[in-house]
């Protein structure tokens, strides 16, 4: 599968890769960005099939992507990997279209427990 | 417009203990050991800022070394593979995860910030108009490591009144 990873920490995004590996969900074609406007492009130039993405980032914001993707009639699955995780930000991020949002630390277990079905 | 602070010292020691199970000490062999201790030094901080129904920062200070090691951590590298900028994007992050779920715990309405990094220790920055309401403060293989809450005066005025 081919998976998109947009968060302006490229430590972050290194240990995204990390945990999907330690979760037992590697093996997977990773494309990365560092903003939201870089993560639209690049779901527009590679189609990635999922899209795991930090809320808060310079230029365009998490939340600010995805409702861009859906306005562009694009419905790559979503979910967001954010330190932010109230029930404020998780209603939010349901309306716009996230499938579920991961909270800031996480671990192998918490991914495998939400990202499986999906991976699988 | 301003709320009660409801996230006190045991809400901020469990998310820096979560912080270092998920990434920093995942193994549980170097847990952060409290020295309580709200004056001790530091090399190297990061902070976000938090506004709206509360207004403050939440600053995460520690020596260089304990940076360079939670960088290690972080990139599952050794010590001396650890570049200036994967310090500086650790130390950033360590501040938006603990900010972020500060701020998950506070009434809906509040904006966080992107985190800003000084490599120099927490007292050349200044948060003008604020007071320190909690911190966790403690050793980690003996180096020091702060993460400390700031409130805005302007919020703690109206607790009071």
């Amino acid at each position: 599968m081919k998976i998109l990873i947009a968060d302006d920490s490229r430590v972050m995004r290194q240990i995204v890769v990390r945990t999907l590996r330690q979760a037992g969900l590697g093996g997977h074609d990773i494309i990365e960005a560092d903003n939201g406007r870089t993560g639209f492009d690049a779901v527009v130039e590679h189609r990635p099939e999922l899209v795991l993405s930090d809320w808060n980032m310079p230029e365009m914001s998490g939340i600010d992507m995805l409702r861009a993707l859906r306005a562009a009639g694009l419905d790559v699955p979503l979910a967001f990997v954010t330190s932010e995780g109230s029930p404020e930000m998780v209603a939010r991020a349901e309306q716009a279209g996230a499938m579920f949002v991961i909270t800031k630390p996480f671990t192998p277990e918490s991914f495998r427990a939400v990202l499986e079905p999906v991976l699988a | 417009m301003s709320v009660e602070v409801e996230v006190n010292e045991n809400d901020l020691a469990e998310m820096v203990e979560q912080v270092w199970m998920s990434y920093l000490d995942p193994e549980g062999l170097s847990p952060l050991i409290p020295t309580y201790d709200e004056n001790q030094p530091s090399e190297v901080h990061s902070s976000v800022s938090i506004t709206g129904s509360w207004t403050g920062h939440v600053v995460y200070g520690c020596s260089t070394a304990a940076a360079r090691r939670a960088a290690a951590a972080f990139l599952a590298m050794e010590l001396d593979e650890v570049s200036p900028e994967d310090l500086s994007d650790v130390l950033g992050e360590l501040a938006n995860i603990v900010g972020g779920n500060v701020k998950a715990m506070l009434p809906p309405g509040c904006f966080l910030s992107l985190p800003q990094v000084m490599l120099a220790p927490e007292a050349t920055t200044k948060y003008p108009n604020t007071e320190r309401i909690s911190g966790v403060y403690g050793l980690w293989d003996g180096e020091p490591v702060n993460v400390s809450m700031w409130q805005s005066r302007n919020d703690t005025k109206e607790e009071d009144a």
